[in-house]
């Protein structure tokens, strides 16, 4: 008995040693095996179909904040101050026409608007109504050269490395119906918090694809030049590029 | 049926893909339970509630001050101090963290590294499922291990003996009653829920199948369901433990490592002898 008991609890404790044996297997071979999931799920899910639409009465009462820091340049703090009124956003890259939007300019465009669910990486998730300008209609007003292949999002806010937020899109998530430059949350412009003037809604991806405080927009062929090489913040600290799962 | 001659006979009961993906199995739940429990660790409370009402939680495992752990459940709090909430952090130290250092992968905080373990073996334990199930409907086995009507007058006989009530099992083939039961609700009920619901959490996949994330009641309740699977799961997987551990324990690991296996005396098996 005092045999079965040993192994009874022995073999218990294999679910104890998955966390040291996990651990300790970082930077390994294996360790490595693992991403080939990324590509998988990229390949499997992709970038098609909607995301769900909402009614009003979906609208979470407390959307939370969870990103850098609002930034705190004096660049912003004026921005704020002066009700964006010098904002520009600027569209270059690998671009035929590059251009620098006013508020004003992104205003007076085509203006979508869609009740959609934010999921965080985290795993909560908020509902909120974004409006503002599809990303793809501003893509078409400057044009896009032979070469770009991707969409990347330079963002005011900064960590406490003063690392900059930046994030990308491929050409498929750059244009899909529902990507938007949104301008205005619940009806209101973009509170300060949550990415005033222009915050990027990526609905059909996880949060961190949607951008706040976007502040110019460049066209690329390759992310790998790109601040860490991974195509975006997080990614550059070990989340997967393609966040669609 | 069986005579004095039949009773140190062995037959062939598993096949070379039902124990390649039975010990990946093992493998694949050990990794999918520490990192999920390392991605709960993210945001840890569950929600019957898409809108993330606090009036809806059914869970919430949190620090309130340092050196506090608390569980609540229904409204009913525990303090948990070093088990749930406030527990090692992998680094040396204690933090504010749901699940402990000792059962997450990796042991300290990292949600990225959680993830990718948990994607890995998430499509590893399905690889698994289907390498299982093609086989064995290939080899008309599934007949054996799948829960009939006419099994069910045997359960409570069979849970008798488990229970000492009663001195013989009732005959069984391959697998006794229970064990039916049990294989049943987790190869075909509850590990295609916690595929399901793990996709059904996906914005990607919300986009294309709008239905199953509502099926489910919405995202927040998925992470419910799949969260409470789990819990089923570690059920599920201490009784099995216990149950191998305690009825010839030799007889069942050599039988899932070499496919060779020694039936019980009331068992009425088909088959190869040697």
């Amino acid at each position: 008995m005092k045999r079965r008991l040993f192994v009874a609890s022995a073999t218990s404790s294999a679910l104890v040693a998955c966390s040291p044996i996990g651990t300790a297997l970082n930077g390994s071979g294996f360790h490595r095996l693992l991403t080939v999931a990324e590509p998988l799920n990229h390949a499997l899910i992709g970038t098609r179909g909607l995301a769900q639409i909402y009614p009003q009465s979906a609208i979470s009462p407390d959307f939370p904040v969870n990103s850098l820091p609002t930034p705190s340049s004096a660049q912003y703090v004026g921005f704020v101050a002066t009700h964006f009124h010098s904002y520009r956003l600027v569209v270059d890259g690998s671009v035929e026409k590059p251009q620098a939007f006013s508020l004003d300019r992104l205003q007076a465009m085509p203006q979508a608007s869609e009740i959609t669910r934010h999921d965080c990486v985290d795993g909560w998730s908020a509902i909120a109504q974004w409006s503002g300008t599809r990303l793809s209609d501003i893509l078409g007003a400057v044009g896009l050269r032979k070469d770009a292949r991707y969409v990347v999002f330079h963002c005011m806010d900064r960590d406490e490395r003063s690392a900059q937020y930046y994030e990308s899109l491929d050409l498929d998530q750059a244009n899909h119906p529902q990507t938007l430059l949104a301008l205005r949350m619940n009806g209101a412009p973009i509170p300060a918090d949550h990415g005033a003037p222009v915050r990027l809604r990526v609905p059909t991806q996880l949060g961190y694809k949607s951008a706040k405080w976007v502040q110019r927009i460049e066209v690329v062929g390759t992310l790998a030049k790109l601040y860490g090489g991974k195509g975006g913040y997080w990614e550059d600290q070990g989340y997967e590029w393609y966040a669609g799962i | 049926m069986l005579d004095g001659v039949e009773l140190c006979r062995r037959i062939y009961k598993y096949a070379l893909a039902t124990r390649i993906s039975h010990w990946l199995w093992v493998l694949a739940f050990g990794a999918l339970v520490s990192s999920g429990m390392q991605i709960f660790n993210a945001t840890s409370h569950l929600d019957a509630s898409d809108a993330s009402d606090p009036a809806h939680r059914v869970l919430s495992i949190d620090s309130p001050v340092d050196g506090l752990g608390t569980a609540t459940l229904f409204g009913h709090t525990f303090a948990t101090t070093g088990w749930l909430g406030w527990t090692t952090d992998g680094i040396g130290g204690y933090a504010a963290r749901a699940f402990p250092s000792w059962i997450t992968i990796p042991a300290y905080q990292d949600l990225a590294d959680g993830r990718r373990w948990h994607f890995f073996f998430g499509w590893a334990a399905v690889i698994a499922w289907l390498i299982w199930l093609i086989s064995s409907a290939r080899k008309r086995n599934l007949k054996e291990i799948i829960l009939r009507p006419s099994d069910l007058p045997k359960l409570w006989p069979m849970q008798a003996y488990y229970l000492k009530l009663r001195k013989e099992p009732p005959p069984y083939g391959l697998y006794n009653p229970l064990q039916k039961a049990s294989y049943t609700a987790v190869l075909f009920g509850l590990a295609p829920l916690m595929v399901l619901t793990g996709l059904a959490m996906s914005p990607g996949i919300n986009a294309i199948a709008h239905p199953l994330t509502w099926l489910f009641g919405g995202r927040q309740f998925v992470r419910l369901w799949h969260f409470t699977g789990m819990i089923l799961l570690i059920g599920f997987w201490l009784i099995h433990v216990f149950q191998v551990a305690t009825q010839g324990i030799v007889n069942q690991l050599t039988s899932m490592i070499t496919g060779w296996y020694r039936p019980e005396e009331n068992q009425i098996v088909p088959g190869k002898t040697t």
